[in-house]
C-alpha cells in the first residue's frame, strides 16, 4: 500500500481537473498532529473492514484562492463558500484515495465532510493508524494531506 | 420549449461547478435547478418537470439513493433520466444506484468532455 504515491495522485489530479492549477508535492511530514494557524481544514471519514480518515488543511489566504478558482469569482473572506468548498475538496479527494488505495474499496463508505477553521487548532486523529502527511504548494501557497487508516 | 437540467448536490460549490460544466461541455440548457438534498429535490419536482437530473450520492437528509426510490414511485416523474455525480465511482453504492433506474454516471474529478461524452447521448 503506498500511500503517499496514492495521495499525490489523487490530489494533482482534482487540483489539475477541477481548478486548473498545479499541486507540487513536497516530501512527506514525519509530525503528526501540528497545530494550525488561521487555516481551514476539510475532513472525510472512511468506514469499512477498517477505519480511516483523510483532511486537507489549508491555510486561509490559499484557501481563499482555491475557493476563488472553484466558484470563478474573486472571494476574499472565509464564510460559507469557503467551507463548502474545501469540505467538497475533501470529499473528492478521499473518494480518490478510497477507489485508488482499498483493493475492497466497495466495503467502504465515505461521510459527509466536516470543516473545522480558526485561529489556531489541532486535529488529532486515529493514534493507531498508519498514515501519511504530504505537503503540496500551488501558484501562491501551500497545504497539507492528511490521510490515516487503522486496522 | 426550452431544456431543463436539476442538479441535486449538498455542495453549493459542487452545483456551480456541474453548471460550469455543462456550458463549456456545450450543452446548452435554458434552465438549471437545484436542489441541495434528495427531498429538496422532489419538492422541486412537484412543481418543475425536467428533462434530466444529475445527483450526487453522498447526501444529508435524503441521499441519492432513497431520492432515486422516491423517484421510481412517483409515476409523474419515474421516466426523467438521472445521471449520477459522485465520488464512488465502482462502488456498490453506484450499482444500487444503476438498479434503481439511474442512466449513468460520472466520477468526481470529471472534464467538460467526459460531461459531454455521458450526457450528449441522453438528451
Amino acid at each position: 500500500m503506498d500511500l503517499n504515491k496514492s495521495i499525490c495522485n489523487a490530489t494533482v489530479e482534482i487540483f489539475q481537473t477541477m481548478l486548473m492549477m498545479e499541486a507540487l508535492p513536497g516530501e512527506p511530514l514525519a509530525k503528526r498532529g501540528a497545530s494550525h494557524y488561521r487555516s481551514v481544514t476539510g475532513i472525510v471519514g472512511l468506514a469499512g473492514p477498517s477505519k480511516g480518515m483523510l483532511a486537507i488543511h489549508i491555510p486561509e489566504k490559499t484557501a481563499l484562492k482555491i475557493t476563488s478558482s472553484f466558484l470563478c469569482m474573486e472571494v476574499d473572506a472565509i464564510g460559507d463558500d469557503v467551507k463548502d468548498a474545501v469540505g467538497e475538496l475533501a470529499n473528492m479527494v478521499a473518494g480518490s484515495i478510497k477507489a485508488d488505495l482499498l483493493e475492497d474499496s466497495k466495503e467502504y463508505k465515505l461521510s459527509i465532510p466536516s470543516v473545522v477553521c480558526g485561529a489556531e487548532y489541532q486535529i488529532e486523529c486515529l493514534a493507531a493508524s498508519q498514515g501519511s502527511i504530504v505537503p503540496f504548494t500551488i501558484d501562491g501557497g501551500e497545504f497539507l494531506v492528511e490521510f490515516h487508516l487503522q486496522g | 420549449m426550452g431544456k431543463k437540467v436539476l442538479i441535486i448536490d449538498d455542495s453549493n460549490t459542487m452545483r456551480k461547478i456541474v453548471t460550469r460544466s455543462l456550458r463549456q461541455a456545450g450543452l446548452e440548457f435554458d434552465t438549471i435547478l437545484e436542489a441541495a438534498d434528495g427531498q429538496a429535490a422532489l419538492e422541486v419536482l412537484e412543481g418543475e418537470m425536467v428533462d434530466i437530473i444529475l445527483s450526487d450520492i453522498n447526501m444529508p437528509n435524503m441521499d441519492g439513493i432513497e431520492f432515486l426510490r422516491q423517484k421510481q414511485r412517483n409515476d409523474k416523474i419515474k421516466g426523467i433520466p438521472v445521471v449520477m455525480i459522485t465520488t464512488e465511482a465502482g462502488s456498490d453504492i453506484l450499482n444500487e444506484a444503476m438498479s434503481l433506474g439511474a442512466l449513468g454516471s460520472i466520477k468526481k474529478p470529471f472534464t467538460p468532455e467526459q460531461v459531454q461524452e455521458i450526457l450528449g447521448n441522453l438528451l
